[in-house]
């Protein structure tokens, strides 16, 4: 089978070479043009730029077709009668401004069947034109020499609010696509309020039960377990849950690799210990040191092993098939997660419980009375060109598309039907966003003053805000919102309750890499199996807390030392 | 010479199934190759370098694999002799009964979970499991304290096995009924005649009428059974019982598919090759000794 594939490839190569010969005419001499600013460019986007000038939203003269891999949401019903994840206004919109087809080669459900058609596609050599991937798939697509050089397109056709955006993560985002000195891929950059995992809790619950907003680990373990055994939902039964952990297949926190949107982890207890599992972190000598071998940890582990057994955290840890259930049918009274947990799981509890008071802290604090959450690489996607690909700079024009146009959209269409996209924000999107909008309550600013580059949903958001947030203003408890058009509610949710902790002080953690070594991508597997399975052993009673003395040295022996090394050797250069 | 003419168009029958064979099953095997390799999508297996058995080497120094290979083992032998077993031993049972009527409704209510995937029967099963759920508040009448079944390594094979043999003991009992029909009634009524009891008839009519049958099941199981745990424990497990769950198909399944490390997933799967060779050869060996069973 293996052997008809990659003739197959070899056949479509050649017949590739064929083609590109009619169209490399591309010798863009002018880059003064891109630097004019964005709103020049997005004025005249009609007007069709011969491509040899470097236009980043110039209009092939000739259709250009790409083939590209696309993740379809199942259960996404928002494309209208008629229309296909391949002709959707998106697809259609890309044609006329830029005649490019994009033609859908394969698609999947989004999430981990994605994950593995790539893996399939990677392992056979048969890739799409543009398809996005992950670290590690990036990686290995690198190392198989299956990727275009896109340095060059770079410089040549990002449009300035692109380079805008990537230029504000601090070289972040490059550093992930860059090897030696090359850029392998396209960075997403996603906003910085998806890596602030905060502490979701039911107020209407605290109130009740006239207990405080818990601080501390301690007072949260205490509020925890009164949920558990006060019957907060009042039906008489002992069935409620206080703090949801992670699902089965979740993580317990997130790491170096996928350092964002970790839904139902239990990062900030971690955090309130100064324990950063799953992190790189700098040691006392300066040295890189692997997180989740630090004492810090054991203690949080001891800590989450009492929580466990006293019921605070629920029993069926990571092995609930669905950890957004017991929110959902208002039997869970705390979780962690990003600011967006608005969009999901939250419409649905409210639709269950219109009382289900939902409200978000940047809590709990640790010993120094600091909130000190780790954060995340800013590019968790990565759009990348298969080899050999005669249109490079046809990624970057989709994209410029993309973030010129966004606002523009009617996205009751999902987004997720832009073929290919990836997540271009603003770090700083939500906390701005939030800011600007109640200053648009207050009646300081209207929508005319926010329509601001890179910040597209905010002027839109600006029409809205009124529509879904009912007086007092400054009380954001459920029942001062309207509910009634759910998807607006679900955005302005996220940004005045999900967001508010993101406005609150912190002290923030990097860890000290976000991609794998060399050794990591033969090792890692089995040392992360190591690490999961000893800490939910321990924090499920399963295995004795000194246990974690034991995978410390495991881990050492079996490999993680060696990986240290190249994570020092890396930070060094 | 008329004898061979007659093979002749037998043969020709036979080629579509051989070319199939060929085609699905012998070609791919080739594929072995990337065990050896430090496998290169981008390069191929022609091109990938050869690093000869620095896989295996590695292999074996994780203590994953030991672990895998003897839960592998250990859930297999116990789901073989459940699967032989318990199904014999219900249709004796539904054979001795008198009221047609019921024997015909148990047999078809006891067939039914095969048709279900593991995917449904693992969200019943976890759900049934569950710590608030049915068993749980069954034990809670008694007084015993809840237990958290799929958080319970030392539990957990026999869940996999259990929940393995419930389902698909109805569908054996079917092939073991089958064979009991074909028993002359005449023997029977010769042994009572003779003053034989229920029991004896049982033992000495019966079992020895359907040892064939058993035979057969019992090696087409053992070839089968290292394949057979996929679906079902990869949709029930969970870190915390890797230690006793964790099989070689979802070991493969996690290294070569979720962490793309391609090689030492094939190196591992050849490993299981292995093992299913060996167990076939050992099932061959025993049923031609024991019950004079030959395929050659």
């Amino acid at each position: 089978m293996k052997a008809t594939k990659n003739s197959l490839a070899l056949l479509t190569a050649a017949l590739l070479i064929t083609l590109t010969a009619c169209s490399s005419g591309n010798q863009p001499p002018a880059n003064g043009n891109a630097n004019e600013g964005s709103g020049a460019a997005a004025g005249n986007g009609e007007t069709a730029a011969p491509a040899e000038t470097a236009d980043p939203f110039g209009k092939y003269e000739t259709p250009v077709t790409i083939n590209v891999g696309q993740a379809i949401d199942p259960t996404d019903k928002s494309l209208p009668q008629g229309d296909t994840p391949e002709n959707n206004q998106y697809t259609r919109h890309i044609k006329e401004q830029l005649n490019i087809d994009t033609k859908i080669i394969w698609q999947t459900a989004s999430g981990k069947d994605y994950d593995q058609k790539v893996n399939l596609s990677i392992a056979s050599d048969d890739l799409p034109d543009l398809v996005i991937v992950n670290d590690a798939q990036l990686r290995q697509m690198v190392k198989a020499g299956q990727v275009e050089d896109l340095t060059e397109a770079f410089e040549k056709y990002a449009s300035p609010a692109i380079k805008g955006i990537i230029e504000k993560t601090e070289g972040r985002a490059l550093d992930a696509v860059t090897f030696d000195g090359k850029m392998m891929a396209l960075p997403s950059v996603t906003a910085r309020g998806d890596a602030v995992h905060t502490m979701w809790i039911r107020k209407d619950w605290l109130d009740k039960l006239g207990l405080e907003v818990p601080k501390t680990v301690e007072e949260l373990e205490k509020v925890a377990k009164a949920f558990v055994e006060k019957d907060p939902d009042g039906n008489g039964q002992a069935d409620t849950i206080g703090i949801t952990g992670q699902q089965a297949g979740g993580k317990l926190y997130a790491n170096f690799l996928a350092s964002s949107n970790n839904t139902f982890g239990l990062d900030p207890i971690f955090s309130a210990f100064n324990a950063y599992p799953g992190f790189w972190l700098k040691g006392e000598d300066g040295k890189p040191v692997y997180g989740s071998i630090q004492p810090q940890v054991k203690e949080a582990l001891a800590k989450l092993r009492d929580m466990y057994a006293s019921g605070a955290i629920d029993r069926e840890l990571s092995i609930r098939k669905d950890a957004a259930e017991p929110v959902v049918s208002g039997k869970s009274g705390i979780f962690f997660g990003p600011f967006w947990m608005g969009y999901w799981p939250l419409p649905d509890a409210v639709k269950n419980d219109p009382k289900a008071n939902w409200q978000s802290f940047a809590l709990p604090l640790d010993k120094n009375g600091e909130f000190s959450p780790h954060m995340a690489t800013p590019s968790t996607q990565f759009l990348a060109v298969r080899k050999g690909y005669e249109h490079p700079e046809a990624a970057l024009k989709l994209m410029n598309l993309l973030v010129r146009d966004e606002a523009k959209f009617d996205v009751s269409v999902s987004l997720n039907h832009y073929p290919v996209r990836i997540v271009y924000a603003p770090v700083d999107e939500i906390e701005y966003s939030l800011n600007a909008l109640k200053e648009v309550l207050a009646g300081t600013k209207t929508a005319a003053d926010l329509d601001i580059p890179g910040y597209k949903l905010l002027a839109d958001d600006a029409t809205k805000i009124g529509k879904a947030k009912l007086e007092p203003f400054d009380n954001n408890d459920i029942q001062y919102w309207n509910t009634e058009d759910i998807g607006i509610w679900s955005r302005m949710y996220s940004i005045f309750v999900g967001g508010a902790p993101l406005l609150e002080p912190r002290n923030e953690v990097y860890s000290l890499v976000y991609s794998q070594t060399k050794t990591m991508e033969s090792r890692w597997a089995n040392l992360e199996k190591l690490e999961t399975e000893t800490f939910l052993k321990i924090i499920m009673g399963a295995a004795p807390v000194d246990s974690f003395d034991q995978f410390v040295e495991d881990w050492k022996k079996q490999g993680g030392d060696k990986v240290t090394q190249e994570v020092e050797e890396e930070t060094k250069g | 010479m008329r004898n061979r003419s007659f093979e002749k168009h037998y043969y020709l029958m036979l080629l579509p199934g051989l070319i199939w064979l060929v085609l699905i099953n012998i070609v791919p095997m080739s594929g072995i190759v990337m065990a050896f390799q430090d496998f290169n999508p981008g390069a191929g297996i022609w091109k990938s370098d050869w690093i000869g058995l620095e896989n295996f080497e590695y292999m074996f120094v994780l203590s994953d694999s030991k672990t895998v290979l003897l839960n592998t083992i250990y859930i297999a032998v116990l789901k073989i002799i459940g699967n032989l077993i318990v199904p014999l031993v219900f249709a004796l049972m539904l054979n001795e009964l008198r009221m047609q009527i019921v024997k015909r409704w148990v047999q078809t209510i006891v067939y039914l979970p095969h048709f279900l995937s593991w995917v449904i029967l693992s969200g019943i099963l976890l759900d049934v499991f569950a710590f608030q759920g049915p068993v749980n508040s069954l034990l809670g009448t008694f007084g015993i304290e809840p237990v958290l079944f799929f958080a319970r390594a030392d539990l957990f094979p026999y869940i996999i096995v259990g929940s393995d043999v419930w389902k698909e003991f109805g569908f054996n009992t079917i092939i073991y009924l089958a064979a009991l029909t074909s028993i002359n009634p005449a023997l029977y009524e010769a042994a009572a005649i003779d003053g034989a009891t229920r029991m004896k008839r049982l033992w000495h009519v019966t079992l020895p009428g359907i040892t064939t049958t058993i035979v057969l099941l019992a090696v087409l199981s053992l070839g089968n059974v290292l394949n057979a745990g996929f679906d079902q424990i990869f949709n029930l497990y969970n870190p915390l019982v890797y230690s006793t769950g964790d099989i070689i198909d979802t070991w493969v399944y996690r290294a070569g598919l979720l962490n793309l490390q391609f090689s030492l997933a094939t190196a591992m799967g050849l490993l299981k090759s292995v093992v299913s060779f060996i167990l076939i050869v050992v099932s061959y060996l025993l049923a031609s000794k024991f019950a004079n069973y030959r395929i050659f």
